[in-house]
């Protein structure tokens, strides 16, 4: 696994770069990349830099062996049980397998195709029509994976021809219209079939049969773990395979500048809608192995806000970064889990918001900058605290934060009771003061940041822990704001990427 | 056979009569005025940054929120506390210039920083924004479908006012105030916004940009604002909107955004993006189809109808409607 | 160096071309016969790059005809153009930059292989053996420019290049095409002396040794006269003259599109 620039199978190493009409100890005409081969070469200290360095200089199998040995290994110490396996572990490789066939589309071929969880929700509905109860169909999975994928393969295919002559621009908002229409068709129109709804509307279809292959049942959550943990490699594989042949090159090549590709012999539209159909497939085939996992097709699980959360795993990890959707798909899935308004860790998430703070702060530099800051907002809070307290009565001050954490109380304003649109202003208020911080530029910033981090705990507090689920889509969409504008290749992403 | 679709259609047709398919073209023009209004805004952010701003729909639905708060900062429309003729132009202004300043930020904080990002990282941004504005109004109303009541706009307790009362009538067909003033005030926006663009200096500054930026700049345009500006225009038409759907259609609701946004943005589409009699032509043509839609097979098959629209746009006529094809500069 | 006329490659007949009321490309005719290289000169926006680009089919003419071979290429896509043997580097430099440099070259070998996404996936024999084709074609083509784009700089994204090796890089991935003939907008363009030297010969091997038939836009005097079999003039999109170097360059019409009536070209 690595970034889509990598060539494997070079007969030869690289011999030793040599400036070819330097003079020595001159760096006048020369590449940057021969000048900074040794920065290149220079590994960091410690056992996080020989980490790095063991990960930067394994071949791409071994990377993906590594990966399957401690995915494998999970489901005997750290995710013992059923639970912890189902949410963290078979989650997180559905949203692995998810984020590879956007990665194709996206990253690789470089299209913007909002439409993706369309694809995934076919996909799970045909596994709910031929394999439940609800037709009376009870076909075994070899048949019905297929069938999944091309059932989400034809509207791609369909919906890629009907864009094809504006592929950029016009795909995003077709594609965006084509999820609203899947929604809406599921949800609302269920037109009826055979004498029901064909999608079951609202509730969608319920008690559908356990993946089932050549008559062999798959119902714990470890064989589905491992069932998905193979499909899920297959599929890396096969993208990479793909990635590293002539059509990956030309589906690069067109993503980077598609006239230059077209004027190099690449059709390029052919393998746009190629790649298209490629991700479709990939979504079709895991929305099927969702809707066995989680036993039924309800339209809401493939609502835009998947769509966001998988687009925030595909640029975390870095457009066209297979070995970064893995990371991307653990970091999400796994920060998701802990927010999720049903699971219960919510010390956990408070631990999580406020070291994250702690460790922006502590990123700033010089170290007393970082130092003033964090003195500042933790005295702005008492003072606020104090005043607060005692000009408007100790109603303001003594509610309890959400589970526990009564050292909070004596820092965080929070009111006793609803004090009409507390909340709201605190939240817009908070907005505001991130966009004036944003604006602010040297001491002033660092002057601002304080008043606006104790702000930022009060929303915290006041308003977000109360609902985690909005809360955590809020965050993703930040992300994808605060992410494109600081580094818009994506988190771990090195390659920059140009042109839809 | 009543779910045979079709069969469904023909009864209606039948059902309705003439005096059904004049009230569906009705309503069509009124909803499609509203269209017309937002997609201004997408095909003016378009022609000027090549942008699908995928927020502009939820610009709109902040508008409607802030028509609302202004509705009820003074009593609500039950029970008003100041006439409700200075009332509603409070709301327009409130909510066309809070829109307006909306769109500018989004403009400045999501946009501006990726004025020479690859091309799809401003698209990812506005998805972002799209997503939080969305979110941030589902927390902050906690999903609350906020009524205006506003056909009790200057009626007494409660009772319905004037915005309901008929204008003319057409073949029993009531066209109501409300209508006329949304359809009205859709048409004196544009024109004002068609004097704007093509009778301003600064009409001038935003066709030069959306013509070539680079150029522009050279030539001593302050394109940073001339954008800024585009997206202030464009988003106080959309506030603008915001208050009329919340008079006409009822209330003001998180996801309004999201739904609405997307018909305009296929208006937008089906009218040719960049062209401005493009949107206005496309809204009320979206419009039609999805009162037709409604009224003929049922609001279930409304949106799919209007995507199949979209589709066979695309299909036979990529430029949309008053588009014209781009030569790209080699 | 005039060479005895051979079978015509490439075709232009009565070729027009207007953006709005401009027009670019006013009736042209020109030949362009088999191993020949053929300059075309002309002031900035006498429609050079234009004539490449309704070659290319990036546009389609108004009018006239584009015979390759005798077969019109009037209507086809780009890709299928360079399919039939038309390959072309761009004023501008439009590289896949984040791609290795053998990456490039290998990528403009789309048209001339065949192994689909299935066989890819399964890493076939015959995929296998097509993938070593595609790698050792491109180490040939990139051997062509001697050290300049040898070795270590195979798997260097071509964003770290230097401008004239981006220019080499642009050649290089054109003839990966195997094309008939290449078309090369301004290839000495912000180079060096030396470099402009060293590009001059190299185009004279591409023709001497590769077989290429080349049509060369190029601003630098001494690059059309150290290489070119005829020269054409272009301005406002109209041909004004036509023939040896010497003789284009003496030509009054030329001296006047560039410098005005009065004055002479100088070297
Ligand atoms: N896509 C286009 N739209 C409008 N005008 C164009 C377009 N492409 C080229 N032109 C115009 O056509 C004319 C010829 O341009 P062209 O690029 O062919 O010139 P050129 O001979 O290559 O010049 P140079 O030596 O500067 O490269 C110019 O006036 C240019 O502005
Ligand atoms: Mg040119």
């Amino acid at each position: 696994m690595s970034d889509a620039s990598d060539t494997p199978g070079v007969p030869e190493p690289p011999p030793e770069p040599e400036a070819p009409e330097a003079e020595p100890g001159s760096r006048i005409g020369i590449d940057s990349w021969v000048a900074e081969a040794d920065q290149r070469r220079a590994r960091g200290r410690g056992p996080l830099g020989l980490a790095a360095w063991g990960w930067e200089s394994a071949p791409d199998s071994t990377k993906l062996l590594a990966f399957v040995a401690i995915a494998a290994s999970l489901p005997f110490w750290l995710l013992k049980s059923e639970g912890d396996l189902f949410n963290f572990g078979l989650f997180t490789l559905i949203f692995v397998g998810l984020g590879l066939g956007l990665q194709v589309v996206v990253g690789l071929a470089g299209l913007l195709d909002l439409g993706y969880v369309a694809f995934y929700g076919i996909g799970a509905y045909a596994y709910a029509l031929l394999s439940s109860g609800y037709y009376g169909h009870h076909w075994p999975a070899e048949a019905t994976l297929p069938i999944a994928m091309g059932a989400a393969v034809i509207p791609a295919a369909i919906l890629g021809f009907a864009a094809r002559r504006l592929l950029g621009d016009y795909l995003a908002i077709v594609t965006l219209f084509f999820a609203q229409a899947f929604l809406v068709f599921t949800n609302v129109t269920n037109p009826t079939l055979f004498g029901k709804g064909i999608t079951g509307g609202a509730n969608g279809i319920p008690n559908l049969d356990p993946l089932t292959f050549f008559g062999y049942k798959l119902t714990s959550t470890k064989q589905l773990y491992f069932f998905t943990l193979g499909t899920v490699v297959v599929v890396a594989a096969a993208i990479y395979l793909a990635n590293q042949s002539r059509i990956g090159r030309a589906w690069r090549a067109s993503r980077e500048d598609p006239l230059a590709a077209e004027v190099m012999s690449i059709p390029v539209n052919r393998l746009k809608i190629l790649a298209f159909i490629f991700g479709s497939a990939v979504a079709g085939l895991l929305g099927a192995i969702y809707a066995a996992v989680s036993t039924a097709a309800v339209s809401t699980n493939f609502n835009i806000g998947v769509l966001i959360i998988l687009y925030a795993i595909v640029i975390l990890g870095g457009f066209g970064s297979i070995a970064g959707v893995f990371v991307g798909a653990i970091v999400i899935n796994v920060s998701f889990e802990f927010l999720e308004p049903q699971t219960d860790y919510p010390s956990f998430k408070r631990w999580l918001f406020y070291g994250l703070i702690i460790f922006v702060i502590a990123r700033l530099k010089p170290w007393y900058r970082a130092a003033v800051i964090l003195a500042g907002t933790v005295g702005f809070g008492f003072a606020v605290h104090a005043v607060v307290a005692a000009m408007a009565g100790h109603a303001w001050t003594t509610g309890k934060p959400i589970s526990g954490a009564g050292w909070l109380t004596h820092w965080v304003v929070i009111p006793r009771l609803n004090h009409g649109n507390f909340d709201n202003f605190l939240y817009i208020g908070l907005v505001l003061a991130v966009m004036l911080v944003a604006s602010l530029k040297g001491w002033w910033r660092t002057i601002a940041l304080a008043p606006t981090l104790y702000l930022t705990a009060l929303v915290w507090e006041n308003v977000l822990v109360t609902s985690p689920g909005v809360t955590a889509l809020i965050l993703f969409g930040v992300m994808l704001i605060v992410l494109m504008a600081i580094r818009p290749q994506g988190l771990l992403g090195t390659s920059r990427v140009e042109i839809v | 056979m009543h779910h045979l679709l079709l069969f469904n259609i023909i009864d209606q047709i039948r059902a309705l009569g003439w005096g059904g398919a004049f009230t569906l073209l009705r309503n069509g023009i009124v909803l499609g005025s509203l269209y017309s209004l937002i997609a201004l805004g997408y095909t003016m952010v378009y022609g000027i940054l090549k942008l699908l701003n995928f927020a502009h729909g939820d610009v709109f639905m902040i508008g409607t929120f802030m028509g609302y708060g202004v509705l009820i900062a003074f009593g609500g429309a039950l029970a008003p506390t100041i006439p409700f003729i200075p009332l509603i132009l409070l709301m327009f202004a409130v909510s066309m210039a809070g829109s307006g300043v909306v769109g500018v930020g989004i403009e400045r904080f999501a946009y501006r920083p990726l004025r020479n990002a690859p091309r799809i990282a401003p698209l990812i941004s506005a998805l972002g924004v799209a997503f939080f504005l969305e979110n941030s109004a589902q927390l902050l109303t906690n999903s609350a479908h906020e009524l205006y009541n506003g056909y009790a706009l200057g009626g007494k307790n409660g009772n319905f006012g004037p915005l309901l009362n008929p204008v003319f009538t057409i073949d029993q067909v009531p066209v109501t105030v409300i209508m006329v003033i949304v359809v009205l005030t859709a048409i004196a926006l544009m024109a004002a916004l068609v004097l704007i663009v093509y009778r301003t200096k600064l009409g001038k500054a935003m066709r030069a940009t959306s013509f070539d930026r680079e150029a522009a700049s050279m030539m001593g345009i302050d394109t940073d604002r001339v954008i800024s500006m585009t997206f202030f225009i464009g988003s106080v038409l959309a506030g603008a909107a915001g208050v009329m759907y919340g008079l006409y259609i009822g209330d003001a609701y998180f996801f309004i955004g999201f739904l609405f946004g997307l018909k305009a943005f296929t208006a937008a589409v089906v009218g040719g993006i960049g062209s401005l009699p493009g949107a206005m032509l496309g809204g009320v043509l979206i419009g039609v189809v999805e009162a037709f839609a409604t009224g003929y097979a049922g609001g279930q098959w409304s949106e799919i109808v209007v995507f199949g629209i979209l589709i066979l746009f695309l299909l036979v006529r990529p430029t949309g409607l008053l588009g014209s094809p781009a030569i790209q500069k080699v | 160096m005039a060479e005895p006329a051979r079978k015509a490659l490439l075709e232009l007949k009565d070729l027009s071309m207007s953006f709005g009321g401009l027009k670019v490309i006013d009736g042209l005719d020109l030949t362009v016969n088999g191993r020949e290289v053929v300059s075309v000169i002309g002031p900035n926006g006498a429609g050079k790059t234009t004539l490449f680009n309704l070659i290319t089919g990036i546009y389609r003419p108004d009018a006239g005809e584009i015979l390759l071979e005798g077969g019109s290429l009037v209507g086809l896509p780009p890709y299928k153009i360079t399919q039939r043997g038309v390959a072309r580097t761009f004023q501008t430099l439009r590289l896949f930059l984040n791609m290795s440099v053998i990456e490039n070259v290998m990528a403009s070998q789309y048209g001339r292989t065949k192994v689909d996404i299935v066989r890819a996936m399964l890493r076939t024999p015959g995929m296998r053996r097509e993938e070593r084709e595609i790698r050792r074609f491109a180490e040939e083509k990139l051997s062509f420019f001697g050290q300049r784009l040898m070795g270590y700089r195979w798997n260097q994204p071509a964003y770290s290049l230097s401008y004239a090796n981006r220019r080499r890089l642009e050649i290089a991935r054109a003839m990966a095409t195997d094309p008939k003939i290449l078309l090369l907008d301004e290839p000495a363009a912000g180079m060096n002396p030396v470099e402009t030297h060293e590009i001059t010969e190299l185009i004279g091997q591409l023709r001497d040794e590769g077989g290429f038939t080349i049509l060369l836009i190029e601003h630098d005097m001494h690059v059309v006269e150290g290489i070119s079999d005829r020269v054409i003039a272009l301005d406002h999109g109209v041909k004004i003259s036509e023939g040896s170097f010497e003789q284009v360059a003496t030509d009054p019409r030329v001296v006047e599109a560039y410098l005005g009536t009065k004055a002479t070209v100088t070297k």
